[in-house]
């Protein structure tokens, strides 16, 4: 301490004092001028994270955006965090070090288990009650689809936010060669595999798994992997017979699954596949692969035992607390999320971004048949959503997802017969959600 | 006393030179050591919040008897013995070529680096497209020399062996650069003595070289053990998040990362972390019981010759 006797001493008082007097006038500037301080600085700040890249980061930056300059009491700074794994990841991770941010993008599948963590909020008190909350008119005016993955146990967790659903890219010149017409039914898929066959072609591509097509005939058959009432039927007879079709088509090169490609894509744009299996949300990706001239179209997935159904997929946003409830903070993250259901706002992020309208009356604006009418693949998607379903989300989803594409990829790379592999695995589904619990 | 006092104040000064190192070393390994053991046998236990309900043995019982648990202890295995001598053996083999070679060698060193200090994840995505079944630059080769192409990355036949191929390639340029160091050090005058009593190019190798560079060796091999041991990013990039078709290229550290943050199971993922740890640890003890019975200063064959 010696050192610092004489000069430096008073170098130190002279900083005390100055500082001292610097605190007070700002308290004096603050008491006497309140209009000093900007808007700006009053401002709750929101922290909202997503797993959108490129085109799709930049059509949530302008959401965002345009919700901060409606506001004047809050603020969203939104952060990519990379890939839904990662971002998810990241949640988990932040949750253990108390640094959450208010809101994410998260699948409804995950709302169970972050629920039993505790970090996720119940949007009740938002949602349908409260000073802010959704009328019943507007509650009714999204699509029960996208809504119902919202509820879990009887109460709202989420609002839907980047939805697509599986349908079916077309190679309309390799059809038109063969005088093929666009399948409507699963016969019709045979009958052109039949035509193509001999001449070396596909008539079906999936992505790495077709684990989703699986679900949606399972659907159009009557059930799900796994019912409302979380009993399992992963290994009935109706996936069996369902997997089984698939399988041979694999097996008698009548199909192929996209394998470490992951999508499916890059093979179908090459052009010698009739029929590719895809999400609507990767119109935008098969555009870039076509080489140019790549003559395609899209359409609804065909019927199987009569029926439609077609898997929706994609995003919703749920708000996320470290155990304790910031109300400010709580309030302006619903207004987020009320913002991002209205219909114009739904409409500009369905255009930019190829995701599905939320709202029934966004679907039948003008706006939207008028970019429906420029942008024609988009059509499919759009005609699709009265066959939508979801698969059921429960706790354990994550280690259920992990066995069950862990069972379709026996089947497809280690050229198991789905009679042989989807039993075992449903057994084991049973005793994870058991486990779960 | 006054030389006492010069030692606390010295030994205070020399702990103040370590503490930025010890405080990482802490943190960053002894702290997530300590905390894998005792997570191990937490078996009900709320990971956010850091409270544990229940303690016990049943994450380990779950993973032995968990069918995944046991593929992944075999796919390690085949790799680590399938990778390792062969990396050791190349890496060898290209070191003494650059050490006797004269001209451009720093040219060749570079090359054989480079995989070490480019990133995995883009490494992988080249890989990916050389295996890839239809369009790859490995399959064309094949067809030139008349093979049928091969699903390197979609065949659970194949995709370890890829595995294996992709390791190999991306360990030589280290191991190189350990071996170029180990060649430099040994005295220049073994060789002449033994190019003097007539020894030819094998003879010198395999009873001069080979015995001088032995210290090098075990290094570079239990250095290459432990690494193998631990793979995960090869995989994670080259299979698209996936553990290989139907599971073949499910290693340990896969295994631990997807019972982590897939299945949220903290408690089974530290367990099998422990075990790895065992398994590492009892693999580098038998290394080095070997090894000691080697004498490192005084090589054999030298050891003869001088008597």
């Amino acid at each position: 301490m010696g050192i610092l006797k004489g000069k430096n001493m008073k170098k130190l008082k002279l900083f005390g004092i100055s500082s001292a007097a610097l605190m007070s006038a700002s308290v004096i500037t603050a008491g006497i001028s309140p209009v000093v301080t900007t808007a700006a600085d009053k401002k709750t700040e929101i922290v909202l994270w997503d797993a959108m890249n490129g085109p799709y980061a930049k059509a949530m930056e302008t959401m965002v955006q345009a919700f901060n300059d409606s506001q004047s009491k809050y603020i969203v700074k939104v952060q990519h965090q990379g890939t839904y794994q990662t971002l998810n990841e990241k949640i988990i991770a932040s949750a253990k070090s108390k640094t959450l941010p208010d809101l994410s993008q998260a699948t409804y599948t995950q709302v169970p288990d972050l629920k039993k963590m505790g970090i996720i909020t119940n949007l009740d008190p938002y949602m349908v009650n409260g000073k802010n909350k959704l009328s019943e008119k507007k509650l009714n005016n999204i699509y029960p689809g996208f809504l119902s993955s919202s509820k879990y146990e009887g109460h709202y967790y989420s609002v839907p936010l980047s939805k697509s659903v599986r349908i079916m890219d077309v190679n309309t010149a390799l059809l038109k060669k063969y005088n093929l017409e666009i399948p409507k039914t699963w016969d019709d898929v045979d009958h052109i595999a039949q035509v193509l066959k001999k001449d070396g072609k596909f008539a079906v591509g999936f992505d790495k798994s077709f684990d989703m097509e699986l679900e949606g005939m399972t659907k159009a058959a009557g059930t799900k992997f796994i019912t409302s009432k979380e009993k399992v039927q992963f290994g009935s007879k109706t996936v069996v017979d369902a997997a089984t079709k698939l399988y041979n088509m694999i097996n008698n090169k009548e199909a192929w699954t996209a394998g470490v490609d992951i999508y499916g894509t890059k093979r179908f744009v090459e052009g010698n596949t009739a029929l590719y299996f895809a999400s609507s949300a990767g119109i935008t990706a098969t555009k870039e692969a076509a080489p140019e001239g790549f003559e395609w179209t899209t359409a609804v997935v065909p019927s199987y035992k009569g029926k439609i159904a077609t898997e929706l997929a994609g995003n919703d946003l749920v708000m996320l607390n470290n155990g304790k409830t910031n109300k400010a903070k709580s309030a302006g993250a619903w207004a987020f999320m009320k913002f991002m259901l209205q219909d114009k706002q739904t409409l500009n992020w369905a255009t930019s971004t190829g995701y599905l309208p939320l709202t029934k009356t966004a679907t039948k604006s003008e706006t939207y048949k008028k970019y429906l009418s420029e942008n024609p693949l988009a059509k499919a998607a759009s005609q699709s959503l009265p066959y939508g379903f979801q698969s059921t989300a429960f706790l354990g989803y994550n280690d259920y997802r992990t066995e069950m594409t862990s069972a379709v990829d026996q089947v497809l790379t280690n050229n198991k017969a789905p009679k042989d592999v989807f039993p075992a695995s449903a057994k084991k589904m049973k005793e994870i959600i058991k486990d779960a619990k | 006393m006054i030389n006492q006092k010069i030692t606390w104040k010295e030994s205070i000064k020399g702990w103040l030179f370590v503490l930025p190192m010890l405080i990482g070393v802490t943190v960053f390994s002894l702290y997530p050591i300590v905390k894998s053991f005792l997570m191990s046998t937490y078996t009900d236990y709320d990971f956010i919040n850091d409270v544990v309900y229940k303690k016990g043995i049943a994450n380990f019982q779950y993973i032995f008897q968990d069918p995944n648990f046991i593929t992944a202890i075999k796919n390690t295995l085949i790799f680590v013995i399938g990778a390792v001598p062969i990396t050791i053996i190349l890496s060898l083999f290209f070191a003494v070529l650059l050490f006797n070679i004269k001209k451009l060698a720093g040219f060749f060193r570079t090359i054989y680096f480079l995989p070490f200090v480019t990133s995995t994840i883009a490494i992988s995505m080249v890989w990916t497209w050389i295996f890839n079944s239809r369009s790859g630059l490995a399959n064309y080769f094949l067809g030139l020399l008349g093979i049928n192409p091969i699903d390197w990355l979609n065949s659970p036949k194949y995709a370890m062996l890829t595995l294996i191929i992709i390791s190999v390639w991306k360990g030589l340029g280290f191991n190189i650069i350990l071996l170029l160091a180990g060649l430099g050090n040994i005295d220049k005058r073994y060789k002449e003595a033994a190019t003097i009593d007539g020894a030819n190019a094998w003879q010198t190798f395999f009873h001069v070289i080979l015995p001088q560079l032995s210290p090098t060796l075990v290094f570079v091999f239990i250095n290459s053990i432990i690494g193998h041991f631990k793979v995960f990013d090869e995989i994670f990039a080259v299979f698209g998040g996936q553990p290989g078709p139907s599971k073949s290229a499910l290693t340990m550290v896969f295994y631990i990362y997807q019972q982590f943050w897939a299945s949220n199971n903290y408690g089974r993922a530290a367990a099998a972390s422990v075990i790895l740890f065992a398994m590492i640890m009892v693999v580098t003890v038998i290394q080095w019981q070997i090894a000691k019975k080697f004498d490192f200063s005084r090589p054999t064959k030298v050891r003869t010759n001088k008597k």
